[in-house]
């Protein structure tokens, strides 16, 4: 009587009516039934899993971006640090500079004789032998054989000379010898270089009461240094059963490793010369 | 070009011992870095090079040292003609000979500095701090004397390569 093709359009249509009908009621008020409780209970899990993975990934990815920046601000960041630490660094070294070329000015002071500054650029290239090279020459009227001094005492002497550089020969080289004598006793002897920074008081009788803390200064008979300069100070005596002499050791009280300006005295005690008669 | 690799190379050794050295603490014991360099002349250059290039180095060396002049011609000249006699008889190929010829360079020039000393003042003494003095600057010529070599060889070589390149080019 229907048709097969009929009965299925006539189906298709019922389905959709009902269908329609379902979807309007249950719109209209919500109920949960066990079914869906059953199915929450056992996808939850697995979407909690997912999720907080997704979150976690979501997570590192927008971190990761934030690191970045963060990474960029700490890279400007310690560039300013480092900036402002240089800065305080310059500042003190300029403070510490200004401090001891007060201290030089000050001995330049007090000096009567005519003096230049002349500042450390080389040091000996052999540890045997100890001399520095500064940076006033012939063309500063620095000369061979001007003493060298600093505020805390006699540096040496100059050996050499260029235009523009000179060398000069410390007092704890070996070659180097300085008439001297005891502050406190007056008794005069002769400092000689010695290796590791110290000096030799050579030429000291055994008679005399020297000790260990009396200040050594220059006697001015060399007619090199000024007199009355500071040389240092007796660290070690020695007096031996037989000789004539003690060995007295003396510390420089210039630290030589830290030498960075010096004053060359240009106008040093005159010599005393024999003139034979004729 | 060698000459001016050699003028340069010993420019900046010079500098570097006298400026920057002493004011490192823990380079206070050096060893004189121009002996790496006299040692690599003698072993891998040809003796005219080094005739005539050694004495003008221990000049510059004297010249800005406060010992007797000519002590530093004197000690490079015959670290030089020691180097070429040894390796007449040795194999340059064995590095432990080149660990080690450095070390016998700072030995040298340290004796001859010594006994010169002596030589010229009688009264001299030799304190304890002289014989570790030396025993600092041979152990570290023996640590770091091969390197020099080896770094001087390889920048020569380079730049008598790319000299080379230049000239052809150029021609």
């Amino acid at each position: 009587m229907f048709s097969k093709k009929m009965v299925m359009i006539v189906g298709a249509v019922a389905l959709i009516v009902v269908n329609i009908i379902i979807l309007s009621v249950t719109s209209a008020r919500y109920s949960s039934y066990g079914s869906g409780r059953v199915a929450i209970f056992f996808i939850a899990p697995f979407q909690e899993a997912i999720a907080q993975s997704v979150q976690f990934l979501k997570n590192i990815w927008g971190h990761y971006f934030f690191l970045v920046s963060v990474a960029k601000e700490s890279d400007n960041l310690k560039k300013s640090l480092n900036y402002a630490l240089d800065k305080n660094n310059r500042y003190r070294e300029i403070e510490i500079s200004n401090l001891r070329l007060r201290d030089l000015l000050n001995f330049r002071k007090t000096m009567t004789n005519q003096v230049i500054v002349a500042e450390v650029i080389g040091q000996d290239p052999s540890p045997w032998f100890k001399t520095i090279i500064i940076d006033k020459g012939k063309s500063d009227g620095v000369e061979k054989g001007l003493p060298v001094v600093a505020p805390e005492g006699i540096a040496g002497q100059v050996i050499d000379s260029t235009y523009n550089y000179s060398k000069v020969l410390l007092i704890i080289d070996d070659n180097s010898a300085v008439d001297a004598l005891v502050q406190r006793t007056r008794d005069r002897g002769l400092i000689k270089g010695q290796s590791g920074g110290r000096c030799l008081f050579k030429y000291v009788l055994r008679k005399h009461d020297i000790k260990v803390g009396d200040a050594v200064i220059s006697s001015g008979l060399d007619g090199v240094f000024p007199k009355g300069l500071r040389v240092g100070y007796v660290s070690g005596i020695v007096k031996r059963n037989s000789g004539m002499f003690q060995e007295i050791a003396v510390t420089p009280y210039i630290d030589f490793d830290k030498l960075e300006e010096v004053l060359i005295v240009l106008n040093p005690p005159p010599k005393h010369e024999f003139v034979s008669e004729q | 070009m060698t000459y001016c690799f050699y003028i340069c190379v010993c420019l900046c050794l010079v500098i570097f011992q006298t400026t920057i050295i002493p004011y490192i603490s823990l380079f206070s014991k050096f060893y004189d870095l121009l002996i790496p360099f006299i040692i690599y002349v003698g072993l891998f250059r040809p003796a005219r090079e080094g005739i005539l290039f050694i004495p003008v180095l221990g000049f510059l060396m004297d010249s800005l040292s406060g010992g007797p002049f000519g002590l530093y011609v004197t000690t490079y000249f015959w670290l030089f003609i020691v180097v070429k006699l040894v390796i007449k008889y040795l194999h340059l190929e064995n590095n432990i000979l080149l660990l080690f010829i450095v070390a016998a360079g700072v030995l040298m020039e340290n004796i001859i500095f010594i006994a010169i000393g002596f030589m010229l003042g009688p009264d001299s003494r030799f304190p304890a701090i002289a014989i570790r003095t030396v025993i600092f600057q041979i152990l570290w010529a023996v640590c770091t004397g091969l390197f020099f070599l080896i770094f001087f060889n390889h920048i020569h070589k380079k730049l008598e390569k790319w000299f080379n390149e230049l000239i052809a080019e150029k021609s």
